[in-house]
């Protein structure tokens, strides 16, 4: 398991389109993500229960990474926050 | 669809074994029972003075044969309420008792019908009979059956249901035996007309087994053996054993149908100097085989065994050559070779032929209530007298049985090499069982299950109740969920209400929780899953209180059909039309979009509300059966931090359809986001389900917007 955090940019924080395009890389990176902020936790290829955590600009989000392919899907979540959020 | 039916049919098989296991009960009873009150063999043995007719022994005896026979006379019964239970999913003491109602009702139309139609004059001789006391049609164990199918079928189906709140009272496992007798009255009726064609069939295909003499015999025989594997030879010798396939015959002044149901006529019957071979043709080749060949082939894998390993062997082969040989159960022996060396099998079912053939070749008379061990033979034919059974063959035949088993074996064996007990480098010596197979198979059905709501009310009312192992009983009244609990303490009130309970009483260590007249199909959820759930207390977390709703994806949906009304009216077209990349793309997932007319959002099904975005600009639901639906109003509508809108529910409430749960300023929206389109959007779409569109343009609110088709999700 490998883990970051990471301070959301996008000023609107991660809701419907940048939730959906969360959802998609972590869907696709082969490895289990998880997203922690406030206390609370959400699977992130779930998109409902990701936009439930009500993540807005400036917050900080700890990004759980976790699965066979996890080194490869750690730096492609990772590239993909700092690309996209 | 193959494994499907394979499926069933290997149910069905297994669901005979509750009523099959009774028999050699049964048949110990009649066999002693009949045998010393036998008056020919009584004066044979010279004994007719101390047991003969009138002396309290022979009394005693004459009870035994007849508790015994009573239990083969009535197998249809048995079959039916056995079947039943073996088939019923869930609640199988209901299953029985709508069984045995239906078989009552069944006969009893069929009864009917017969007098409405002229009485048993226009029947033929043989067609009817005394079933549990009604003068039916003769059906044999197949009466039975159609019984226990049918009813497991209607209650696996019902067993759940939930009535309208008037008559709720007869929901859930009470409704089964009303269906049940409902529909047996009907099959009674029409079975009058179908069955006596399917008696003349039946007699026909008996017919041609019969007189197919000693081939068929070994055809018999080979096929047998050839579907233990599998399971299937009860479904395969039960009719020859119990009904009209495997002959009729006159004993006593009966007609007795059924070859098993011959020879126990025959038993009770003082008057028979032979037992019909026309019927233990069907049963004799089990004797030589199960005595006597089988533990040659044990034999053979210990002798062939490696030394080193012959100790660990000897216990193993020992104990299931001895389980064959006394009670005539063989697969703990034959599975040991099926895996490993199939052909040996293959040789196996021949040999099995062979042996059925040759008994009947020297008419050998040797009935079994259930398989051809030492038991049965020592019964039904050391007992009864060389003269009546020819039982010696059934020795000479098995010598050379054992002899052929163990040459033929050890060659193949060391021939081909093959790994059987003790051989090899395999670490483990076994025997196989039937589990091992089931248990591959169900470890890859386990990973498919998903969490329902159902469960979650069971979890929920399980922790609330302090965790299985502070459940001593669960049961139920009409509206009550009643359980006793170890330790009162560990009780969690607002648990126990999170399921929708509307009272908690506590009494000492009783708990009543109100749920109304549903709770039936509750207590059968909260059974089933108290089956599965580890046995240990509950114990509460400080923050991750306890599971709710929002925390599975999980889907349920036993019907198929998820339609999602539309929350708006306006416009509406495929998702693909909407103006922003994101959703024409199903980045989110897959629906529709709506260009509102109306300016309020209203709830497309009952449900609950999974959240609102604190800019209430979009709200989050989930249908009862699973669905998650977005409904996003405008596009970047985001940016507006709120303003525009009004969320008229909060995360976590319960809706219901056409309630209304937001509110929005159209022309605020027309006039400073890109657009006002409004997609409606499944979230958790899964791979095989699709959206079908029912209405594109001008739609109403509430009116049919689009459908989630998960049909296919059931079969995969």
């Amino acid at each position: 398991m490998k883990k970051f955090t990471y301070t959301i940019t996008d000023p609107v924080g991660i809701h419907a389109r940048p939730a959906g395009m969360l959802v998609n890389a972590a869907k696709s990176c082969g490895a289990k993500v998880t997203v922690s902020c406030n206390g609370k936790t959400a699977d992130a290829s779930k998109l409902m229960a990701l936009m439930g955590l009500g993540i807005k600009n400036g917050m900080e989000v700890e990004v759980m990474v976790e699965g066979e392919n996890e080194d490869k899907a750690f730096i492609e979540i990772k590239d993909f926050f700092q690309n996209n959020l | 669809m193959k494994d499907r039916v394979f499926g069933v049919l290997q149910r069905i098989g297994r669901s005979f074994m509750l009523p099959i296991a009774l028999l050699p009960v049964a048949g110990l009873l009649l066999g002693i029972g009949g045998s010393f009150t036998n008056e020919t063999m009584l004066s044979t043995y010279g004994l007719i003075n101390i047991m003969g007719p009138g002396t309290w022994f022979y009394s005693i005896l004459l009870v035994l044969r007849d508790a015994g026979q009573i239990v083969f006379d009535n197998l249809p019964i048995l079959f039916a309420m056995g079947v039943a239970i073996g088939m019923a999913k869930k609640e199988k003491e209901v299953a029985a008792l709508a069984a045995a109602i239906s078989f009552f009702v069944m006969h009893e139309a069929i009864s009917a019908m017969i007098q409405i139609n002229g009485g048993t004059e226009n029947l033929l001789a043989g067609a009817f009979g005394d079933v549990v006391g009604i003068t039916s049609l003769q059906m044999g164990v197949f009466g039975g059956i159609i019984v226990g199918l049918g009813v497991a079928a209607l209650h696996n189906r019902f067993y759940r249901i939930e009535l309208l709140q008037v008559l709720s009272f007869f929901g859930g496992t009470r409704f089964v035996p009303i269906v049940c007798a409902l529909t047996y009255t009907v099959v009674g009726i029409l079975l009058y007309f179908i069955w006596p064609p399917v008696q003349n069939v039946i007699t026909a295909v008996g017919n041609v087994v019969l007189n197919s003499g000693y081939v068929g015999t070994w055809l018999y025989g080979f096929m047998e053996r050839a579907l233990i594997p599998f399971g299937l030879h009860h479904v395969f010798y039960i009719p020859f054993w119990q009904t009209a396939v495997g002959g009729t015959m006159e004993v006593a002044g009966n007609l007795v149908e059924g070859a098993q149901n011959i020879f126990f006529a025959q038993l009770a019957d003082p008057s028979v100097e032979q037992f019909a071979v026309s019927a233990t043709r069907f049963m004799a080749g089990k004797f030589p085989l199960m005595i006597f060949g089988l533990p040659g082939a044990a034999l053979a894998m210990y002798r062939t065994a490696d030394s080193d390993k012959k100790g660990k062997v000897f216990g193993l082969l020992l104990s299931a050559a001895l389980t064959s040989m006394i009670t005539g159960i063989t697969e703990p022996l034959e599975f040991t070779f099926l895996f490993v060396a199939p052909l040996l099998y293959v040789i196996h079912c021949v040999l099995a032929g062979t042996a059925y053939m040759l008994m009947h070749i020297f008419n050998v008379g040797v009935g079994m209530t259930f398989s051809g061990g030492l038991i049965d033979l020592f019964l039904f034919g050391i007992l009864q007298g060389n003269a009546k059974t020819n039982w010696i063959w059934v020795v000479i035949v098995g010598a050379g049985y054992f002899i052929v088993y163990y040459f033929l074996f050890s060659f193949l064996i060391r021939k081909w090499n093959l790994k059987t007990p003790g051989r090899g480098e395999t670490e483990e010596i076994k025997l196989y069982n039937r589990a091992d197979v089931e248990e591959q198979k169900h470890s890859s059905e386990r990973k498919g299950n998903n969490i329902t709501t159902e469960d979650i009310i069971s979890i929920n009312l399980c922790n609330g109740l302090g965790g299985k192992k502070n459940i001593s009983d669960v049961d139920c009244c009409a509206t009550r969920l009643r359980c006793t609990v170890h330790d009162a303490a560990r009780i969690q009130d607002d648990l126990l209400k999170s399921t929708g309970a509307s009272g908690v009483i506590h009494k000492g260590n009783g708990v009543q929780i109100v749920f109304g007249p549903k709770v039936t199909v509750i207590k059968s959820n909260l059974e089933d899953y108290l089956e599965k759930a580890p046995d240990k207390y509950f114990e509460r977390n400080s923050d991750s209180s306890f599971m709710t709703v929002e925390e599975t994806e999980s889907f349920t949906n036993p019907d198929g059909r998820c339609v999602i009304a539309s929350p708006v009216s306006g416009i509406a077209s495929g998702i693909e039309n909407t103006p922003d990349q994101a959703f024409a793309g199903k980045l989110m997932g897959d629906g529709m979009v709506i260009y509102p007319s109306g300016s309020s959002i209203l709830a497309p099904f009952d449900g609950t509300v999974e959240m609102v975005f604190d800019t209430r600009h979009a709200i989050g639901l989930r249908s009862e059966q699973g669905i998650e639906l977005l409904i996003h109003v405008g596009i970047d509508t985001v940016k507006f931090g709120g303003r525009g809108f009004e969320a008229l529910v909060s995360d976590g409430e319960k809706i219901r359809k056409g309630q209304t749960l937001l509110l929005f300023d159209r022309n605020h929206i027309r006039a400073n986001a890109v657009s006002d389109a409004t997609p409606v959007i499944v979230t958790n779409m899964q791979e095989h389900w699709k959206i079908k569109m029912l209405k594109t343009g001008n739609v109403k609110e509430l009116e049919d917007l689009f459908e989630v088709e998960t049909e296919n999700i059931k079969s995969s």
